[in-house]
């Protein structure tokens, strides 16, 4: 056995603090595989990859590299023993050509001057294959995420890991850019290359891996195959209790809420050309599209941040497009972002401060801010949403991801809006907070709110829409519903732009 | 993992308390700075301590104080205002020379403080519609105010006549016959501005601004309204200890306030507030402004020259900042152990 190992983890600790990161962690990764640990966060899985990568040093416990047991006590021992990491957040600098990036701090000198013929001659093999076809010599920053992320990957490739460590590295990709990582994932496998793939979308780890290990609580959960494994078995290994689904049940509109809708003709902005739909409190819609399709510039126009040039639209107060944010707030529009640390937090605030922001930026009147109604707005939202959070005051930069989204939920409920445009709002949230980010929209929904819900995941699409509008490059092209809401059907058309039958689109 | 600290199975938050639990105020380090460098003067020269002189070197803070109080909502919100000393100044010489020509004392010094007002508008029109950040906007507006006011003045001091009147009388008073007017005018302000920051929708809007121009916007608040209505409030008060100034020292130099923006700045850093924005605190530019003056003037009692003054204030800065950076790294380093990764 030990000869087809390429590495061997054996109980592995670590703790900060009062707070075990790791305990017991076990790990047997097989030479050329690429193996997946998945795991919510907190589960140890990246304090796993940053010990792997000697970026954390271990409480007790080994690591063997072919059956040898090494100390890997510093990045560059890691590197000396053959293993790459790749971490979910750009390491790049975006200022500076793709070259230099490949090569930061190892440039190759020729007569003692950094030669970027030498470095495009050493890389030019490397981005072919795996696709990159962009002018080397540009910033980086004005590629898309996706390459971004591919030089990335380039940069660790360079120093030609045996062990390549993936730490979420599809976290900003869309569907399209992960697809391309995938198939060069699968290039790297049959060069013989071993990766460990660190991720918690499910379905991407169903896709791409070999074996999979399920990590909670700082330990090793279960180990198998991927062709043993079902996704129901690795949600329950992730969050250790039965559950019958991921989404919940539909809720049925409250009685005493009168219908409202939306109805939106002809829109033009941004993107987006000619979009009609009309959605009604009660249902959730949901709107798909790759990134690039102007799905996101729709939430944008319906929130006033992004200006139409052109179409009619009636809210439910029998008003227009609200002219700026600011007009949305005040007549019950919310927009939660997609990208909560930039968009939707004051991350050095307190979670007590972002709380208040809709209600004391845009709602309340008067000159006065009341510390007293902030702190019980802000233990109200807390106690309702189940923020884990030491206190109101702690600052919103330390919370996990999902209470981070909990707040920026939170700070719209408060308002009591009639109107939810969310913009993916389960992006970067572990399994266990993405339910109660469901439940909270079904609620959204039953309480007579109208939701247009934009997501990246399908199976989060297809599991809490009653419609779906696919938009494809600026257009609808199609709007499904009942049992027309099938992963196959939605996925062809988000990708393509056509139905794949004869199922046509069908406007309101 | 940038998001540790979480299990789904502990659900609601039990430790979440209502009332924050007392903590010494931040501003605790620079009061006792400013404490300490009084006793170190006051051990070897006890004739500093002295009332009188402590309170002529509140008095002196005042006009610079005043400038450094509405500072603090500028870098609360992300901006510099460069043109703060000619706002001074050009509001002083604009109420003076209304004096000059015979307007009630009272009306022109209110007027000057409109005029500051005005300035700060232009600055406030400027940097929102073209969108710039105010530090640049007012590097252009602080010449231009500059050259305005010497074109008005005529490179003279302007001196009002008749300064037997109210206002003049009112401004060089003295409370108890210890206490400069201006002195307690600068201490109102400072507790009206205090209460403005953090108990108005206005000082709420400022730190969200501050902290997330971004989010703030998507949150519904007006962020262009915002940075205006704060360029204006820093015009205005300028525009104020412009007008007392002239009532106080009874003419205004054509210099007067050249060196002003820097020294206020660096008031309110040594203060504590962040350049980083989203937070200020209006206690920390005081005792700031406070502990520049007491350098300024404790070198005097040591028989340093003055022009020496210039450089320690600068080495203060530089201390000040370093402490305040050796303190955010401890801190960082022990939520980072608390928190551990994930």
């Amino acid at each position: 056995m030990p000869e087809s190992s390429i590495l061997a983890v054996r109980n592995l600790a670590k703790r900060y603090g009062g707070v075990t990161a790791l305990q017991g962690m076990n790990l047997r990764v097989e030479r050329g595989a690429i193996h997946a640990v998945v795991g919510e966060n907190g589960a140890g899985k990246s304090t796993l990859m940053k010990a792997l990568a000697g970026v954390v040093r271990p409480d007790s416990g080994t690591i063997e590299i072919d059956g040898e047991e090494v100390a890997i006590d510093s990045p560059g021992a890691a590197r000396n023993l053959g293993i790459g990491i790749v971490y979910q957040e750009l390491s790049l600098f975006p200022q500076r050509s793709v070259l230099a990036n490949l090569f930061v701090n190892r440039e190759p000198a020729r007569f003692g001057l950094v030669s970027r013929q030498a470095m495009e001659e050493r890389s030019r093999d490397l981005l072919d294959r795996l696709g990159l076809r962009v002018d080397v010599r540009e910033p980086v920053g004005l590629l898309s995420i996706g390459e971004q992320q591919l030089v990335e990957l380039c940069r660790v490739l360079l120093e030609e890991p045996r062990l390549l460590i993936l730490d979420e590295p599809n976290s900003a990709l869309n569907k399209g850019e992960t697809e391309r990582l995938f198939e060069v994932l699968r290039q790297l496998r049959a060069r013989g290359i071993t990766m460990l793939y660190v991720s918690h979308r499910l379905e991407e780890v169903f896709a791409i891996s070999d074996a999979v290990t399920v990590t909670r609580n700082g330990r090793d959960v279960l180990t198998k195959d991927r062709s043993a494994l079902t996704i129901p078995e690795v949600i329950e290994g992730m969050i250790g209790q039965r559950r019958e689904a991921l989404f919940p049940p539909r809720i049925e509109q409250r009685a005493d809420r009168a219908p409202a809708e939306i109805v939106v003709k002809g829109l033009n902005g941004g993107k987006l050309r000619d979009i009609s739909f009309t959605a009604r409190s009660g249902e959730i819609v949901g709107l798909a599209g790759l990134e690039g399709s102007g799905v996101s510039n729709l939430l944008e126009l319906l929130f006033g941040a992004l200006k139409a040039p052109s179409g009619e639209v009636v809210y439910p107060d029998a008003r227009g497009l609200p002219r700026n944010p600011t007009e949305a707030a005040r007549r019950g529009v919310c927009l939660v972002p997609a990208d909560r640390r930039r968009q939707g937090l004051m991350l050095e605030k307190s979670v007590l401060f972002n709380l208040g922001a809709v209600m004391v930026g845009a709602r309340q009147s008067g000159p006065f801010y009341s510390v007293r109604g902030a702190r019980e707005r802000a233990m109200r939202q807390i106690s309702r949403l189940f923020i884990k959070a030491r206190s109101p005051d702690s600052l919103a930069r330390e919370l996990s991801g999902g209470n981070q989204q909990k707040v920026v939920i939170g700070k719209w409920l408060e308002t009591a809006p009639r109107v939810f445009l969310l913009d993916d709002p389960t992006r970067g949230v572990d399994v266990g907070a993405k339910r109660e980010v469901y439940d909270l929209i079904r609620q959204m929904s039953a309480d007579g709110g109208i939701v247009l819900f934009c997501s990246t995941e399908l199976p989060e699409l297809v599991g809490l829409c009653d419609r779906i509008l696919v938009i494809y490059q600026g257009r609808m092209v199609g709007e499904l519903s009942g049992r027309e809401i099938e992963s196959g059907t939605v996925l062809h058309l988000i990708n393509t732009g056509e139905a794949p039958r004869s199922a046509k689109s069908e406007h309101d | 993992m940038t998001e540790p600290r979480s299990s789904p199975s502990a659900r609601p938050a039990k430790r979440v308390s209502g009332t924050r639990p007392y903590r010494l105020p931040n501003e605790i380090g620079v009061i006792a700075a400013l404490i300490a460098m009084m006793v170190v003067i006051g051990v070897s020269r006890p004739r500093f301590l002295n009332p009188i002189n402590l309170l002529s070197i509140l008095g002196n803070t005042t006009f610079l104080g005043m400038l450094s109080i509405g500072m603090v909502f500028l870098l609360a919100i992300r901006e510099i205002d460069l043109s703060v000393g000619w706002i001074f100044n050009f509001s002083a010489v604009f109420s003076a020379l209304l004096m000059v020509a015979d307007v009630d004392p009272w009306l022109a010094a209110l007027a000057g403080v409109f005029f500051g007002a005005a300035l700060g508008l232009v600055n406030g029109i400027l940097a929102v519609t073209l969108r710039l950040p105010a530090i640049i906007v007012t590097l252009g507006t602080f010449s231009m105010f500059q050259g305005l006011s010497l074109v008005v003045n005529k490179g003279r001091a302007v001196v009002p006549p008749e300064q037997a009147s109210g206002y003049f009388t009112f401004v060089s008073a003295k409370l108890f016959g210890v206490v400069p007017a201006p002195a307690v005018l600068f201490v109102a302000l400072a507790i009206l501005m205090h209460f403005v920051l953090h108990h108005t929708r206005f000082g709420y809007r400022v730190q969200a601004v501050g902290s997330n121009p971004e989010a703030a916007g998507l949150a519904g608040i007006p962020t262009a309204l915002v940075r205006l209505q704060t360029l204006v409030l820093m015009g205005a008060i300028c525009g104020l200890s412009g007008a007392m100034y002239v009532g106080f020292r009874g003419a205004i130099d054509p210099n007067e306030g050249s060196d002003f923006a820097l020294v206020v700045i660096a008031a309110v850093i040594i203060g504590g507030t962040p350049l980083s924005g989203g937070s200020g605190t209006i206690l920390g530019a005081v005792v700031g402004m406070l502990i520049i003056q007491v350098i300024s003037s404790g070198l005097i009692f040591f028989g340093i020259e003055a022009t020496w003054s210039t450089f320690v204030t600068g080495a203060v800065i530089v201390m000040a900042v370093s402490l305040d950076q050796l303190i955010k790294f401890q801190r960082a380093r022990r939520a980072d152990r608390i928190k551990g990764g994930g």
